[in-house]
């Protein structure tokens, strides 16, 4: 059936894209949005202002600002009156390479071709005579600061000074948005910078408390809307050809679903068959321990994506045990899979680490006397007698490599000899244990060894 | 043909139109070279030095405008690096884009009228509570301008007590009398610590002020100092004001040291004031010989208690009665308590007029008002802080993890745990709650999330279960935070 095939290629495409490059849509924070989207209309009109967006990783931050931006842009009050300049802390590291990107994105007289002429003080003064000599008249700016507590590292905050100190006097009309995930970002400020802040703090917070919201949501990201639905949010994006900056890219790529159109029947299917997925127990089990964990959309998108890309053309449906097996790659340790890939003298080696720790209530130790402890081992047992010390050695040398040993001490390299370095073991006894229940065809000697001490 | 632009032999060419074009610009404009050529070689013919030197320059500007592969537009006479030397010259001045419609100004109601009113920006022609501050700035200042000589001022107070509105009201005053002749002409010249990227641009900002020229540093220095050391007839007053000083000061303290030793010069006639938030900078950060330079001329803005507060308030909204009285009471109390800050303030109750506009919809535009609850609404939002909400909405392990770390703190005693005690805890308040145990690579991950946050501090996750761990809210938030939901 290679129509069937393609039909489910197609809904695999659409709801992967929309997962990943959707970057306007944005589920609840109603108060939050509309606080944000007056904020920037008021600016439009000429006032001046400042505004924090905080709140964890993950919980729609830039996506709100995003889908604020795109409702403005339909107006053309908006369009024709602002210039949004995007600052990230991440890419301008210093107030150098933020005020030339500042300079480019304002298009002052000292930019040609993206080039700033001018040194880092000329660049700063110019910037400053701009914004002084504009007034109600000239269009207003939007500076949109990402990783905001990272231009508080900035020498002498220099930047941020200068921008809130334009917000609060009269000058061109600008807005500063920094976006943080930080709680005590305002602590990091300077008394003057705080000061001229003017403390208006947006923070957004995923909601713990409604398990609902959140199958709500696994169901939202999973179903197939009709075709007036795709419709309209393609009127919507198509309103995104206007914000031109060269630095706000996320128009360029962004999700489009004019492209997609799918058949009554398929749609009332798929949907169907979401929605009693949705009302089986072991499904909302399932749900509520990704939940317990982490309970941002971030997450769930990302475990909602490696259920689709399963999606095959024997196996067209999302089903319970794909769920199970994906939530429980989640549950696993890493850890104890790095462990059952060691060889049966690696691990000997980390059941003596094991014993020297228990013993000496986590004592740091060295080769020596791991080794003696090993070698106390293998002279009675029948697999390990004849192992050299330089074997041992090197085994030893990979157990730190791949950080399950760590040395004590980062600096002190080169001065003691690598046999003597002391050591700490960066597992868990119950890791260990865990490990050599699940190792593959462990010797028997090895796993009554590892339950005592004693030989 | 145009394609070919590379070759040398285009370049050429292209040079020749750059150099046209020059002449042209130096046909209408006088450019900043002959200028400078004046300064720097006073006597010598500049008809014959000019051209000469333009000869030599255009080669390289021509390679580099063929390298950008732009031909010149008709509409944009200046390439960039001539447009650079006009603003270092001070004849290209700042422009910021117009927008393409005004704004509407009628149809304003109250609300929107006070808020405009409130903003910071606004500064009332005198400001209220700060008339013996005031007076004394006036008398310091007219008394240095009138008997021609120089002298030093430091005026400290925390950030927003109306230091620099009070200043620059003195000098707006000044100006005034001298526009109507009751005072000799004066300079004013304005820096700010924090506009420059080092202290040393102080000289340059100062030159660009007086002249409207760019100069390297060491040459402004130079001409300053020429300019304040030799004596000249008929040399006006000029009257500096220096905004956050503890920038200025280096290790050296060589800049704060010249701006502070220029008005002991008799030739100078110069009047500098100082503005910083700390009262004992000058013996905290400053040397003995610059701290001797400084005087004792010194003038501390307290912060502004609740009446001020009110008063600075209330003259602002002017006849309007968009606010309640007590409305600006509860913002006047509840700021001076925290900071005496005149900005907190304002801010506070624009953000008041902005809830009232936005929860009373219903109710007919011209009657609308802020009243108390709505203060309460706007201080709530800018002062409190969001940790025990933060607390609330972390996920279940997320809470489990923050209990672990405060029960660790507890069984310790100490504010510093590690990871791995703090494990332990969590692998036991889970089991007794009856979750799922995480493994230690998914609590760290919990740990780093939280850290990111800010709701604890963690050092970095490659010290794996090694890891420090302090909280970062007080124990009894999370019991408050945690506990209260437990009860909803």
């Amino acid at each position: 059936m290679p129509d069937a095939a393609q039909e489910l290629a197609t809904v695999r495409c659409f709801l992967k894209e929309r997962l990943q490059r959707d970057y306007t849509t944005l589920r609840g924070y109603e108060t939050e949005r509309s606080n944000v989207r007056q904020l920037l209309e008021r600016t439009a009109e000429g006032e001046s202002n400042s505004l924090l967006l905080i709140g964890p990783r993950g919980a729609g931050k830039t996506t709100l600002i995003n889908a604020v931006l795109t409702d403005l842009m339909v107006k053309k009050s908006f369009v024709d009156n602002t210039l949004i300049v995007s600052l990230d802390g991440n890419l301008h590291t210093d107030d150098r390479i933020a005020l030339k990107s500042i300079t480019v994105q304002m298009c002052l007289e000292n930019v040609a071709d993206g080039k700033v002429f001018g040194s880092f003080a000329e660049n700063l003064a110019f910037l400053l005579q701009c914004l002084k000599a504009g007034d109600k008249k000239s269009k207003s700016v939007v500076f949109i600061i990402e990783e905001f507590d990272l231009f508080c590292t900035h020498h002498n905050q220099t930047l941020l000074y200068n921008l809130f100190d334009v917000s609060q006097s009269a000058q061109a009309p600008i807005c500063v948005i920094g976006v943080t995930c930080r709680l005590d970002v305002i602590e990091l400020l300077e008394k003057r910078v705080k000061s001229r802040f003017s403390h208006r703090q947006v923070f957004l917070f995923p909601s713990s408390e409604a398990f609902e919201e959140y199958t709500a949501l696994f169901e939202q990201l999973l179903h197939i809307p009709s075709n007036k639905e795709l419709k309209l949010n393609s009127d919507r994006v198509d309103s995104l050809e206007l914000l031109k900056s060269q630095v706000f890219t996320f128009h360029r790529n962004h999700f489009d679903p004019v492209e997609y159109e799918f058949e009554k029947k398929i749609v009332e299917n798929w949907n169907k068959h979401i929605a009693k997925l949705i009302k089986l127990p072991s499904v909302l089990k399932l749900l509520q321990t990704l939940y317990d964990f982490d309970i941002s959309e971030a997450f769930l998108k990302t475990f909602v994506f490696r259920l689709v890309a399963q999606l095959k053309p024997n196996e067209p449906h999302i089903t319970v045990e794909q769920m199970a097996a994906l939530a429980s790659q989640y549950e696993c340790d890493d850890k104890i899979e790095l462990l059952c890939g060691l060889s049966v003298l690696e691990i000997c080696l980390i059941i003596a680490i094991k014993h020297h720790s228990e013993i000496y209530d986590h004592d740091p130790f060295n080769f020596e006397i791991i080794f003696a402890r090993f070698s106390k081992f293998a002279k009675v047992s029948s697999t390990m007698q004849n192992v050299e010390r330089a074997i041992v050695l090197k085994a030893f040398e990979h157990l730190r490599i791949v950080e399950l040993i760590m040395p004590l001490s980062v600096g002190g390299l080169g001065k003691v000899q690598k046999e003597f370095e002391m050591h700490k073991m960066a597992l868990t006894y119950g890791q260990i244990q865990q490990a050599v229940n699940k190792y593959q065809a462990l010797p028997t000697e090895v796993a009554q060894w590892a339950l005592s001490s004693l030989i | 043909s145009r394609l070919a632009e590379g070759t040398p032999r285009r370049s050429i060419q292209l040079s020749n139109i750059v150099e046209q074009r020059i002449f042209k610009d130096d046909d209408v404009i006088s450019t900043p070279k002959r200028s400078r050529a004046k300064i720097s070689h006073s006597g010598e013919g500049d008809e014959d030095y000019t051209p000469k030197k333009s000869t030599q320059k255009t080669p390289t500007r021509s390679r580099r405008a063929s390298t950008t592969t732009r031909p010149a537009k008709d509409s944009a006479p200046l390439t960039p690096s001539q447009k650079l030397k006009k603003i270092r010259a001070g004849e290209l001045s700042p422009t910021i884009e117009q927008r393409l419609r005004p704004v509407d100004k009628s149809c304003k109601s109250q609300l929107q009228l006070a808020r405009e009113q409130l903003h910071v920006s606004i500064i009332p022609k005198s400001l209220p509570c700060r008339e013996k501050e005031f007076d004394n700035i006036y008398s310091f200042l007219e008394g240095k301008i009138q008997d021609e000589c120089g002298g030093c001022m430091y005026v400290s107070g925390v950030p927003g007590t109306g230091k620099t509105a009070t200043v620059t009201g003195v000098i707006r005053t000044l100006q005034h009398q001298v526009a109507q002749e009751k005072l000799t002409q004066f300079d004013f010249v304005e820096i700010n610590g924090m506009r420059l990227t080092e202290p040393r641009q102080a000289y340059v900002q100062i030159y660009k002020q007086l002249t409207g020229k760019t100069l390297s540093w060491e040459h402004a220095h130079t001409l300053l100092e020429k300019r304040f050391t030799t004596p000249a007839p008929r040399r006006l007053t000029t009257v500096l004001l220096v905004d956050e000083l503890d920038i200025l000061c280096n290790r050296r303290q060589d800049v704060v040291y010249n701006l502070l030793d220029w008005p002991t010069k008799s030739a100078a006639r110069l009047v500098v004031i100082t503005i910083a938030n700390t009262m004992d900078l000058p013996e905290r950060l400053l040397m003995g010989k610059v701290t001797s330079r400084l005087g004792l001329t010194r003038l501390t803005f307290q912060p502004y208690t609740h009446k001020q507060l009110q008063e600075i308030v209330t003259a602002r909204l002017g006849g309007s009665d968009a606010f309640k009285g007590e409305a600006v009471q509860l913002v006047a109390r509840k700021v001076a308590a925290v900071s005496g800050d005149a900005r907190r303030a304002l801010d506070i109750c624009r953000r008041a007029t902005e809830i009232a506009d936005m929860t009373e919809q219903s109710v007919a535009t011209a009657t609308k008002c802020v009243s108390i609850l709505h203060v309460q609404q706007a201080l709530a939002e800018m002062i409190a802080s969001a940790k025990v909400q933060a607390i609330k909405n972390c996920s279940r392990l997320e809470q489990i993890f923050l209990q672990a770390v405060a029960a660790e703190v507890t069984r310790t005693g100490v504010e510093e745990t590690t990871f791995m005690g703090v494990y332990t805890q969590v692998e036991t308040i889970a089991a007794f709650m009856g979750a799922v145990v995480p493994a230690p690579g998914r609590a760290l991950r919990l740990c780093s999330k939280l850290g990111a946050e800010r709701l604890i501090i963690c050092e970095h996750s490659r010290t794996d279960i090694f890891q420090k761990i302090l909280l970062n809210v007080s124990a009894d938030d999370i019991h408050y935070a945690l506990r209260v939901e437990g009860n909803n």
